[in-house]
């Protein structure tokens, strides 16, 4: 009998925990921790943050799921890894605090046979000064919470447009020099936007993107060379394309550094600290790690072995300037190699390093984009982790089967640009692979133009609708869950 | 020259009766990039 413990309910931890209890018999006991009371759709957040949505649409409690599938839940927080047990007890755990209920505020150590780290990033809003979602008039989209008060600063700002005799300012984008996932505030702009058309305000209101982005359309990723339609196009071709229709303006390379007020700060890639004010923002946080210590067996502290910030895995981590790295740094079984019984999917990982081109400004301040894992590769990389670890207990082995590096998988972004049945329109972006190989796909920027396109329609908005109904169908682990793809 | 989205171009892309089967095919492509394999890039497999 194996204990697999399961640190974290998201994408990521909340896929790893079904696949375990669909093909591992009722003799192995599946453990999920997470402080989060429900699952949350995260990619669905966008529209709760536009009031599109209510939170009930996009959560479901995680409780009774895992009750009637015999998963045991702990709704707590892990603090302390003790990944060589301790001097009284040899087997590996992990202490954790219970964060509700009777018993919280309660300490456990859990002991684990595999422990998958699933626990995604801290939303490091402390890292820029000012930035706290829902105050300052600057807000969040990242949970279904903080999307709900940005749908209640949208309404108000709106409201006030009506009788307003200046226009109003928006600004979206990322609220930190090294912010990742512009993709959630890409979806947010265009869906404010299209609010703010649809009830006939646009001449009201200035909206600006503002990002530590170099061009438009990197997205973390380095930019990409699409197929769209019969022609090819950069990534940041397409996006320019879309801003100019909808009449929305651009600040690139900015690391925002200070807000306040109505107010945001920033430093931009020439060395100048330059100021722009606003009624409304959302302004993406920096990702960081959790925190979390680690401790050796006699109690020595061994927090290097398993954290760089996030997770260490099977990546190379050598420190190695722009032009020397390569698609074989990434990781691909998501594993620690100190700890063989350790695996960390999703974004709990330690990227090798960026995949945009680092910059710095004249000032050493770095602003790019730091390198984006979020949904899809979660999914699939908490799949792979809960493969191999069936493998292993199935066949009482150490070798591990399955391998996906995001240098050899595809993704698809599909970035809602609006609302509604009819009306409705996303942008439908693919990638193969999302980690950008310059050396197979030397022609192409390092994708296989073939499996790298955009589209743009009604029909994107209808995808993402449906996928919004099938992923939560999966992850509530109805009839057939398992047939959809991560 | 920047590009721009033609009128045409924005009939087309909110034309339900195109889209609807543009949301089939989109569905199909999608399917191919992110459900047909992934693999390691050190060996080959």
């Amino acid at each position: 009998m194996s204990k697999i413990v399961v640190l974290g309910a998201g994408i990521a931890g909340h896929t790893a925990a079904t696949h375990l209890r669909r093909k591992l018999s009722k003799e192995h006991e599946i453990i999920v921790v997470s402080p989060n009371r429900n699952y949350q759709w995260v990619p669905s957040n966008i529209w709760v943050g536009i009031g599109r949505m209510n939170p009930k649409d996009v959560i479901f409690p995680l409780e009774p799921l895992y009750k009637k599938s015999r998963i045991e839940y702990k709704q707590a927080k892990v603090s302390i890894f003790w990944p060589e047990g301790d001097l009284k007890s040899r087997k590996p755990f992990v202490e954790i605090e219970y964060v509700f209920g009777e018993k919280k505020g309660t300490k456990e150590k859990v002991e684990y046979d595999f422990l998958i780290n699933a626990t995604g990033p801290k939303l490091a809003f402390d890292q820029t000064e000012g930035l706290n979602p829902g105050t300052n008039k600057a807000y969040s989209v990242c949970t279904y919470d903080h999307a709900i008060h940005a749908a209640e600063g949208l309404k108000k700002v709106m409201k006030q447009a009506k009788t307003a005799t200046e226009k109003i300012n928006i600004l979206i984008g990322t609220g930190h020099p090294k912010a990742t996932c512009q993709g959630a505030a890409f979806e947010y702009i265009l869906n404010v936007e299209n609010e703010i058309r649809k009830a006939g305000l646009r001449d009201k209101f200035n909206i600006t993107w503002i990002s530590n982005e170099y061009e438009l359309g990197d997205f973390g990723m380095d930019g990409m060379l699409l197929s769209y339609g019969n022609e090819q196009l950069s990534s940041k071709e397409l996006i320019e394309m879309v801003f100019e229709d909808r009449g929305i303006d651009w600040i690139l390379g900015a690391g925002v550094t200070k807000i306040d007020e109505g107010l945001c700060t920033y430093e931009n890639l020439e060395g100048e600290t330059k100021t722009i004010s606003f009624d409304f923002a959302m302004l993406i946080p920096a990702f960081s790690g959790h925190g979390f210590k680690a401790f050796s067996q006699n109690g020595n502290d061994i927090t290097e072995k398993l954290f760089k910030g996030f997770m260490i895995v099977d990546a190379d981590y050598t420190p190695k300037p722009y032009e020397e790295w390569r698609v074989q740094d990434w990781p691909e079984t998501y594993q620690n190699p100190s700890y063989k019984n350790i695996f960390a999917p999703g974004i709990a990982f330690a990227p090798p390093h960026a995949i945009s081109k680092p910059r710095k400004s004249p000032n050493g301040r770095d602003i790019f984009p730091s390198p984006p894992r979020t949904g899809m590769p979660s999914g699939i990389t908490a799949k792979l982790v809960a493969d191999n670890i069936i493998h292993m207990i199935k066949n009482n082995t150490d070798e591990i089967h399955h391998r996906g590096s995001l240098g050899n998988m595809g993704a698809a972004c599909v970035a809602s640009a609006g609302f509604g049945f009819t009306k409705g329109s996303a942008i439908a972006i693919t990638t193969f692979p999302i980690v950008p190989d310059y050396q197979k796909y030397p022609e192409t920027h390092g994708r296989d133009i073939k499996k790298t396109f955009g589209e743009m329609g009604l029909a994107g908005h209808w995808v993402k609708h449906s996928l919004h109904h099938a992923f939560l169908w999966k992850a509530k682990m109805k009839p057939f869950w398992y047939l959809i793809p991560e | 020259m920047k590009k721009k989205i033609t009128a045409s171009q924005k009939r087309i892309m909110m034309n339900p009766f195109i889209q609807f089967f543009r949301f089939l095919a989109l569905n199909i492509k999608i399917l191919m990039v992110v459900a047909l394999g992934h693999g390691s890039t050190r060996t080959k497999n």
